[in-house]
């Protein structure tokens, strides 16, 4: 065996990034659409009835623990995605700061704190409930 | 003795590379690159407006009010368009990243790209239904 053998690192932060990035953007590219025409356009316009436009139906939605995991991987994986896409939007308008590592922490810890907000809000809206 | 010519040269100055503000709207195409990349800021907007819509819930039957106001229609019909150019965009790109083999045989990008479409169609009719079908 060569004694200057390659000693590979494994760059799990870059892989942690990367995950995040492609599985946020993919999940928000699935679902994130069909939210916002039912919840936002449709039940608000009366077209269709939806479970957010009347309280019992959506506090008693809100405590499933499946919607509330649903919710909590929605938000957190979109917000890494979300965070990356707009640091790189800034570099490319010429703002090579967005590179730094304190923009880093900027852009990744607000999607941090949202996920923590987002567990904050589901622990605490509706209790846990299968019914 | 004749110098080195190295020592005739001036300092090494530093190459400033800069783009015009506005390079993105010279082409369609980075026009286009840069409605993408956008994308992110108002769907990330809906997001926590749905956090929000979560947590007036917890304030109780009598505060609750649910989202009907002409505004947020509005802001919501311009975020539906962002992220349905999200979807569009990003689904299409799955053929060029996901590389795939079954019983060594290499799938084809455009399977993996229908394949991505398809899965949009199946969880937009399931979410909707699950909208739907539980309310009253």
């Amino acid at each position: 065996m060569s004694a200057h053998a390659t000693r590979h690192k494994t760059a799990f932060a870059h892989l942690f990034f990367w995950f995040m990035f492609a599985n946020g953007g993919g999940l928000a590219a699935l679902v994130l659409p069909v939210h916002i025409v039912v919840q936002g356009i449709l039940g608000p316009l009366k077209l269709a009835p939806v479970v957010d436009q009347h309280y019992d139906t959506w506090i008693s939605i809100l405590g499933n623990p499946l919607v509330k995991l649903y919710i909590l991987v929605l938000v957190a994986l979109s917000f890494f995605h979300f965070a990356h896409r707009l640091r790189y939007l800034l570099v490319d308008f010429g703002v090579p700061a967005a590179k730094s590592l304190p923009a880093q922490a900027i852009f990744y810890g607000g999607a941090a704190v949202i996920t923590l907000v987002t567990i904050w809000i589901l622990l605490t809206t509706a209790p846990i409930s299968f019914g | 003795m004749k110098a080195p010519a190295t020592a005739a040269r001036a300092e090494p100055r530093e190459y400033r590379w800069s783009m015009p503000a506005n390079w993105w709207t010279r082409k369609r195409h980075y026009f286009f690159y840069v409605v993408r990349e956008f994308t992110a800021l108002p769907m990330a907007l809906w997001l926590l407006w749905l956090l929000y819509d979560i947590k007036s819930a917890g304030s109780g039957a009598a505060a609750f009010q649910a989202p009907r106001s002409p505004a947020f229609i509005a802001f919501s019909a311009v975020c539906f368009l962002f992220a349905t150019y999200h979807s569009y965009t990003f689904l299409k790109l799955a053929g060029v990243i996901i590389h795939l083999r079954v019983l060594d045989k290499t799938i084809p990008p455009r399977v993996i790209v229908l394949t991505m479409f398809g899965l949009w169609a199946v969880a937009s009719v399931v979410i909707g239904a699950v909208l739907i079908g539980f309310a009253r």
